[in-house]
């Protein structure tokens, strides 16, 4: 039984679960500036993948991506600015009132990336040419790391900035389980919430990589699709799109008007390989079982999968789900947002959380963008072309991670 | 008292530190004051002659695959891999492993300026990054994982994948604090049901060009700050289990120092703290002026207990500190023959880090 002192008190695990109820959800997204925005065209299926504008992208593996469409003022922390947005979409739909010590954040953020112009004056500060040279790097370090600062680029920055924003002085965490973490942030304020930790979370995922690193990084990797679709599933599918975006939840121990829940959480590692999955899908099911079981489940109406596009996730993903729900797989709805916005990385969890909390709340399932051949090897019954209605009391939520870290949440409808 | 209703076993330790591999007779080198930083190799380059608490020689790679992995690997990665094989060999777990959990406090896992250096310098052209050389070119140059590297979780995930724990992880980004959490989160998982064992510290490196350079900038240097490195794990199991213990977890907690001073979070956990059956305290602050409220703190509340700096004598190595602090409580009670030890830590997140381990049955 753990203790965590905040504002000075003290406060005991309680043993007995609370509810945990989602009170609001935000989002900025390449369809939307909103989460309200975004349904429309997530529901027709539109994808917002498109060729890179704003940087230079001729030599690049892949030359697509899903850029949010939003402009910024300022020309700092891009996550920040994706977070933020999301967060007062979602803080707004909330309306909660806590005690500033009874409210937490908890962010899935990988590391800021320095500017394209830090990277230039790293050159310059090793002299340029073909040589990096360490002596001038050295001497100019002092002023070089001026436009590397921490505060600006590590993990931690966006979550600390929420957490100034709304005020909030219960726990502040930020998960860095890479394309995991969003989800991964979900499943730790839940577990806050049911430990009696703090009573309203703000939590969620921002994920903002198109950007040249992770372009080519990725791409170098083969992970990218060199045809430029992002088509889950589909036979025709040769590698996931980099997206961005931010997706944000507010949850609480109050029950809220929206009448949904987070009823089951886990997370496994695969502890197989750095960027491939384990081909029985052994560490994803896993989750998935863990997940189900913590909700008192064996089965849910619809899946949110991780669904990359990549060829051997999907696959993988799909022999995993069909172990896991048994014969009813055949009754199950699956899709993947992936389509549609593309991988937001860090943040793809987050917005997979919100498309399964609409499903339950509004009975409307999204369909996989650009899922037209489904590959019989990752045969499932997926929701194809547009959004299909249905009463959806119950969904599971996947998200798996480069490095193996898998993360599942299940939502339902309070009854 | 205790603020655990049923104290966890810590049945397994490991540090790795600018003194070697063994969390065993750490406390005796940290309290010989014979502790003293060397010029550092990592930061030659750029900050030549700086000290530093730096891990000499890193441990042999046991396997082909781990030689083929760390040639992937961050330092930081490196360092948690060593202390993971440690830990497990000190706990007496071996494979299947499957059910353990891990829960890391994770520092930016610092590319390495040689591959940063490979990199740029294929991507250069007239003086100028050339985002077409960058395209075609740069990262052809250098560790086709080097993008990742940036994903902090890739030092929890290596050691993961070498030794085979499949359980409930997270890694959680920290400068001190998060390493907390991450062994709050064990212990919850552990107490929560969801698994029986895990493993829970930190890994990280000050001693990186970019990492100094920052905190030279922010004045920690002239304030006495000296760059360290290191990993350090504790393996808790559930607490009726019949393995031997080194310890116990008694009580664990984060207290939040933003809406106050330090002084007053130490002040308001006093009364949970039952001082008086505390026998010695190590300390894991963040530079002098966390080392002076701490100190005043056991001044006043713990006077004439003995009291142990461990960033004084290993470097500050930010998220691999606390962890390294409880192997030294740990070694600290068993030669000593302690009963229970106060471990307090603050981080630049922060928050302040109080732990107490005992010995003897639960």
């Amino acid at each position: 039984m753990a203790l965590w002192l905040f504002g000075g008190r003290t406060r005991e695990v309680v043993v007995n679960r609370r509810r945990v109820h989602v009170a609001g959800f935000g989002a900025i997204t390449p369809l939307g500036d909103t989460w309200a925005d975004s349904i429309e065209p997530l529901a027709r299926g539109r994808s917002a993948v498109k060729a890179v504008e704003h940087f230079d992208v001729a030599s690049f593996p892949c030359t697509v991506a899903a850029s949010v469409q939003l402009r910024f003022d300022h020309t700092g922390d891009r996550r920040l600015a994706l977070a933020q947005h999301a967060a007062r979409e979602a803080w707004a739909m909330a309306r909660v009132d806590a005690p500033v010590d009874r409210i937490g954040v908890f962010i899935g953020a990988e590391s800021g990336r320095a500017s394209l112009a830090t990277i230039l004056a790293l050159t310059r500060a090793a002299g340029g040419g073909k040589t990096f040279d360490h002596g001038v790097f050295g001497v100019q370090a002092r002023s070089l790391a001026a436009h590397i600062d921490a505060a600006a680029v590590s993990p931690a920055a966006v979550a600390s900035a929420l957490a100034r924003e709304i005020r909030a002085q219960g726990p502040v965490q930020t998960l860095s389980i890479a394309c995991a973490s969003g989800a991964a942030a979900i499943v730790e304020a839940t577990r806050a919430i049911r430990l009696g930790e703090c009573d309203v979370a703000l939590c969620g995922g921002v994920g903002a990589d198109v950007d040249p690193l992770m372009l080519v990084g990725f791409g170098r990797l083969g992970a990218l699709s060199a045809r430029g679709v992002s088509c889950p599933f589909d036979v025709h599918r040769d590698g996931f799109v980099v997206g961005e975006g931010a997706a944000m939840v507010v949850l609480s121990s109050n029950p809220s008007p929206l009448g949904i829940q987070i009823s089951g959480v886990a997370r496994s590692l695969d502890a197989y390989h750095l960027t491939k999955p384990d081909p029985q899908g052994d560490g994803a099911a896993r989750a998935m079982q863990h997940a189900l079981r913590d909700a008192g489940r064996d089965v849910v109406d619809y899946v949110q999968a991780h669904g990359t596009s990549t060829p051997l996730n999907d696959e993988v993903e799909a022999k995993a789900i069909r172990r896991v729900l048994g014969a009813r797989w055949q009754d199950t709805y699956v899709s993947s947002v992936k389509g549609a916005v593309g991988h937001w990385i860090a943040g793809a969890g987050a917005v997979g959380f919100l498309c399964a909390a609409h499903a339950v709340q509004c009975g409307s399932l999204f369909p996989t963008a650009n899922l037209h051949q489904p590959d019989p090897e990752c045969e499932l019954r997926h929701v194809l072309g547009s959004a299909l209605a249905g009463d959806v009391c119950s969904a599971l939520v996947n998200a798996f991670a480069f490095g193996g870290a898998n993360a599942c949440l299940v939502v339902e409808r309070v009854n | 008292m205790g603020a655990l209703a049923r104290p966890v076993p810590i049945v397994g330790a490991a540090a790795v530190s600018a003194y070697g591999l063994e969390w065993r007779g750490l406390s005796r080198i940290v309290r010989s004051n014979r502790c003293a930083p060397v010029a550092s190799t990592e930061l030659g380059a750029t900050h030549p002659g700086t000290p530093s608490f730096e891990v000499q020689a890193l441990a042999r790679a046991t396997s082909v695959a781990e030689k083929r992995a760390r040639l992937l690997m961050s330092r930081s990665a490196v360092l948690a891999a060593m202390a993971t094989s440690a830990v497990l060999g000190d706990a007496g777990w071996s494979e299947p492993l499957e059910d353990v959990g891990f829960y890391l406090g994770v520092g930016a896992s610092g590319g390495s300026l040689d591959q940063l250096t490979s990199m740029l310098a294929a991507s250069v052209e007239n003086h100028r990054l050339s985002l077409t050389r960058f395209g075609n070119q740069g990262l052809l140059a250098c560790n086709p994982l080097f993008a990742f590297q940036l994903m902090n979780n890739f030092t929890l995930c290596h050691s993961a994948i070498l030794h085979g724990t499949q359980g409930p992880n997270a890694a959680f980004f920290s400068r001190g604090t998060g390493t907390l959490i991450a062994l709050l989160e064990a212990v919850e998982a552990i107490l929560d049901g969801e698994c029986d064992r895990a493993l829970a510290g930190g890994a990280d490196s000050s001693v990186h060009a970019v990492t100094w350079a920052e905190l030279v900038r922010d004045g920690w240097a002239e304030r006495g700050l000296v760059p360290g490195e290191g990993a350090a794990l504790l393996a808790l199991a559930r607490p009726a289990t019949s393995e031997r213990a080194h310890g116990f977890l008694d009580y664990a907690a984060v207290a939040a120092c933003r809406t106050r001073p330090l002084l007053q979070a130490l002040a308001d956990a006093q009364p949970e703290l039952g001082c008086a059956s505390i026998d010695a305290v190590v300390l894991a602050p963040w530079g002098p002026p966390a080392r002076a409220a701490l100190v005043a703190f056991t001044d006043a509340a713990l006077p004439g207990r003995p009291v142990v700096d461990v960033e004084r004598a290993l470097g500050e190595s930010l998220a691999a500190s606390p962890a390294l602090a409880w192997a030294v409580a740990l070694d600290l009670m068993a030669t000593e023959g302690l009963d229970r030890v106060l471990i307090l830590s603050h981080g630049l997140d922060g928050d302040l880090g109080v732990v107490t381990i005992r010995s003897g049955g639960a």
